[in-house]
């Protein structure tokens, strides 16, 4: 039966990988099979959006899925599903430390995260900040998305350019169609990169490491979704009994990896237990077996002392007006731009669960994680940077892929009518403003059907005296979007000589710049 | 000169040689040819006084296959401009996210057309790529260019940043650039631009859409299209142009949006002298080639000839 737990942890980690390459511009406006679905079998997210904002997606329905399963089987999510959990598997195995029995033994210490559990749905009433952090889901795809898997495209990439450029003909004409194939089927369509990369990927090998001190670290002590998957699971059907002969020799002890204590004489710990199987398949005299039978009242015992519960309880209240001390919501950061279908930024940040989805579909890398942009409470949410990359005129796949609606899905029209930003003129780098010289790239690049950017054509004279048109651009405030592009595309490529900042954002009318605007013509 | 290298062009050229020498469909085509140069008489008498081949035909009123059917038959069939086992390298504008109705890139039943025309001239591959500006994935599926060459045989690709190789373009403003190395190391070049109204260089026809084969910074050329888009005429000599005014886009270019800046004019200016060609193409905008600095200075640098009526052209209607 382990074997067939490995044959499910297989598949699920392989869809999961498949869903995230697909996570991106597959040559339709609609995109087909992102990743969210893993997301959406998440109970918390479904949870606590109906909580906090009253409202429910029937995609989240999925979730039920998840819950039912942990009501008849328990933890089986953990150990048969969860990208993360297969991931710390890996992780345990490539650790090889000797074991030791005490890990397999309940410890009261794992009773840590139902405390965790308790803090993120007591904040997560408020805002689903702290819990996007903490959730193993959106942990998991946000470390290789914004980390883990860029990083690993750069070493791809650099060895097949490395042997384009410097390999011999006959090495470069096999590695050539194997990169095309890679590139077509796997990569990026070109190479991501992200603010926060690096941090976030560090968190995520920090986390598997854990592994080296005790298995399934994370799941034990912190995973608020396994807390409560081990809640649910109190009246489970499914478990581990005594069927023959034990003659005390530990190695079920030994081979568990969540410490919940499967030698029965201790007290098999079900809201530890993920059903690996292998203890079934350690024990050398067959004396254990998981049969469905009434669920008892003692297997599914929760230690969270009434003390810790009321701890983690006050944590969870006052950790959403801690990570809300920051003037940014009364005064935002003039660069913190929304991805166009952002709801208002209090009523963003309650849904956004910093899963990274909207980053890895964007198509041209421009929505990066924020650090310090939009106060703790935002730390990880979706920023268009324009000199990263801008947004595309005709694009809707951020509102697509957003689990919980942070980023609403907007049809074409509305999205080329969402205003995300306002841009500026810096005269005095601007080529014609400062230098006198003609140039014109972001007035041709502005994607609005009547320009955003226009002329003013004056006459001027040159250095030698020549006389000349020179075309001025200005921005006209009716009918410029924020897309950015033209920051983007600005040749002064250090401090561009014309950016964007969210002023005029569709989504917050009190930041509105002009008192009447003009009919355009 | 080595002996290989000796052995490889003399036996190259004799194939060549005798290919086209016993090639019916050149020896139609050069059939056509002459009837087609009837038609150009018809048109223009003072033309047909004037010595040398046709610079370019004007086909209108069809489809944009036909139109160009009829002006490669005009110009002389295929064969003038492709050679069996070529690779050729035909270059459209896919340079925005639009549709073809948007009028901002080339309609893209002409670039299937052109496509099968170099593979019925014998040519060994086609390829189809543009650098475009927003998302190469979106413009290629947008501008349907890419199913239509694709439908037609083409390869088509994205660029990959590897392939610019930095050449001296012995230009005016344009020194060593990076130009794309599948655009240099073809057999053929065949341009096939959109016609639009461009807010700095005024028109892109022919010249301008070569800024799709040269790589960064070319932002910087909008600071003198004057003499960048002149260089980049007389760096780039395709065998054959072909500029799509099926619809052309009168305002708000080159990207456009709004389909009340396009008019449909089912027209081809195809031939061998871009700047006569864009010279004609301005036409189409109520303005004359001599009012385009780029023009003015590309026929200076000798790329072409400006004024119109010192080109031998005609004017096809397609029934």
């Amino acid at each position: 039966m382990a074997n067939v737990r490995r044959i499910s942890q297989i598949v699920f980690i392989l869809l999961f990988f498949y869903l995230l390459v697909q996570t991106q511009y597959q040559g339709r406006d609609e995109i087909g099979y992102p990743v969210r679905l893993f997301l959406d079998l998440d109970p918390l997210f479904a949870g606590l959006l109906l909580l906090s904002s009253f409202s429910f997606k029937p995609i989240l329905l999925l979730s039920l899925i998840t819950v039912g399963v942990s009501l008849i089987l328990g933890r089986f999510f953990c150990g048969w599903v969860c990208p993360f959990g297969t991931l710390h598997n890996a992780a345990r195995e490539l650790a090889r430390r000797p074991r030791k029995l005490e890990h397999g033994l309940y410890a009261r210490t794992q009773a840590w995260k139902y405390a965790v559990l308790v803090g993120v749905v007591v904040s997560g009433v408020f805002s689903m900040s702290v819990l996007g952090v903490m959730d193993p889901l959106s942990l998991t795809v946000r470390s290789i998305s914004l980390g883990i898997g860029p990083s690993l495209e750069l070493i791809v990439r650099a060895a097949f350019d490395g042997l384009y450029a410097h390999g011999p003909g006959w090495l470069t004409a096999a590695s050539e169609p194997a990169y095309n194939f890679l590139k077509d089927h796997v990569l990026a369509f070109s190479q991501p990169r992200f603010l926060q990369g690096a941090f976030v990927g560090l968190i995520f090998i920090g986390l598997l490491a854990l592994n080296a001190a005790k298995s399934r670290f994370w799941c034990r002590y912190v995973c608020p979704l396994g807390a409560l998957l081990g809640v649910l699971s109190k009246p489970a059907l499914l478990r581990l009994g005594l069927v023959g002969q034990c003659d005390r020799c530990g190695k079920c002890v030994l081979s568990c990896p969540t410490g919940a204590s499967p030698a029965l004489a201790d007290g098999w710990r079900k809201a530890e237990c993920i059903y690996c199987w292998n203890c079934v398949e350690a024990c050398p005299t067959n004396a254990l077996a998981f049969t469905f039978a009434t669920p008892r009242a003692k297997d599914g015992r929760v230690d969270l002392s009434r003390r810790n519960f009321v701890w983690s309880l006050g944590a969870g209240l006052v950790a959403v007006p801690l990570v809300r001390v920051s003037p940014s919501l009364s005064r935002p950061n003039p660069r913190l731009i929304r991805p166009p279908g952002a709801r208002p930024e209090k009523e963003f940040l309650e849904r956004c669960v910093k899963c990274s989805e909207c980053m890895r579909v964007c198509l041209t890398n421009g929505l990066q994680p924020t650090l310090a942009e939009a106060g703790l409470e935002g730390m990880w949410s979706p920023m268009l940077v324009p000199r990263i990359g801008y947004c595309e005129y005709s694009c809707t796949l951020c509102g697509q892929v957003c689990p919980t609606g942070a980023i609403e899905k907007l049809d074409l029209d509305t999205k080329r009518k969402t205003v995300i930003g306002l841009a500026f003129i810096d005269k005095n780098r601007c080529l014609p403003h400062a230098m006198n010289v003609n140039c014109a790239v972001c007035e041709e690049q502005c994607p609005t059907p009547k320009k955003a950017i226009v002329f003013k054509d004056t006459e001027s004279v040159d250095a030698n005296g020549n006389k000349f048109t020179l075309k001025l651009p200005y921005v006209v405030p009716e009918l410029c979007i924020g897309c950015g592009i033209c920051e983007n595309k600005c040749p002064v490529v250090d401090e561009p000589a014309i950016y964007v900042t969210n002023l005029n954002e569709s989504r917050s009318p009190s930041r509105s710049l002009l008192l009447a605007p003009k009919s355009t013509p | 000169m080595d002996r290989r290298q000796f052995l490889k062009v003399t036996g190259a050229s004799a194939a060549t040689l005798a290919v086209t020498g016993m090639n019916p469909l050149a020896a139609l085509a050069a059939r056509e040819q002459t009837s087609g140069g009837q038609a150009a008489a018809q048109a223009s008498a003072k033309q047909a006084a004037q010595q040398g081949p046709l610079a370019f035909v004007v086909t209108r009123g069809g489809k944009p296959e036909k139109n160009y059917a009829a002006a490669l038959k005009a110009l002389g069939g295929i064969s003038k401009f492709v050679t069996r086992g070529d690779v050729v390298v035909v270059k459209p504008n896919i340079g925005w996210d639009r549709t073809p109705a948007q009028a901002a890139t080339t309609d893209p039943t002409l670039v299937g057309a052109v496509v099968k025309s170099c593979y019925d001239g014998g040519a060994k591959k086609v390829k189809v790529f543009d650098y475009p500006c927003n998302d190469p994935r979106r413009t290629y599926v947008r501008s349907g260019i890419a199913e239509a060459a694709k439908a037609a045989g083409a390869e088509v690709s994205f660029i990959d940043d590897r392939k610019f190789r930095r050449v001296d373009m012995k230009g005016t403003v344009l020194k060593t650039w990076p130009v794309y190395a599948e655009a240099l190391d073809c057999d053929r070049l065949i341009n096939v631009p959109i016609a639009k109204h461009h807010g700095s260089a005024r028109l892109t026809m022919c010249l301008k859409n070569w800024m799709g084969v040269i790589g960064d910074p070319r932002g910087r050329l909008h600071q003198d299209f004057d003499h960048s888009l002149a260089d980049l005429g007389r760096f780039f000599r395709p065998s054959l142009s072909v500029l799509d005014a099926t619809r052309i886009l009168t305002a708000y270019g080159p990207q456009g949006g709004d389909t009340k800046d396009v008019r449909t004019l089912n027209t081809l200016v195809v031939g061998t002298d871009e700047v006569a060609i864009d010279s004609y193409g301005a036409t189409f905008f109520g303005m004359k080639g001599a009012q385009l600095g780029y023009l003015v200075q590309a026929a200076r640098l000798g790329v072409g000839q400006v004024d119109l009526t010192k080109v031998r052209h005609s004017v096809i209607d397609v029934a």
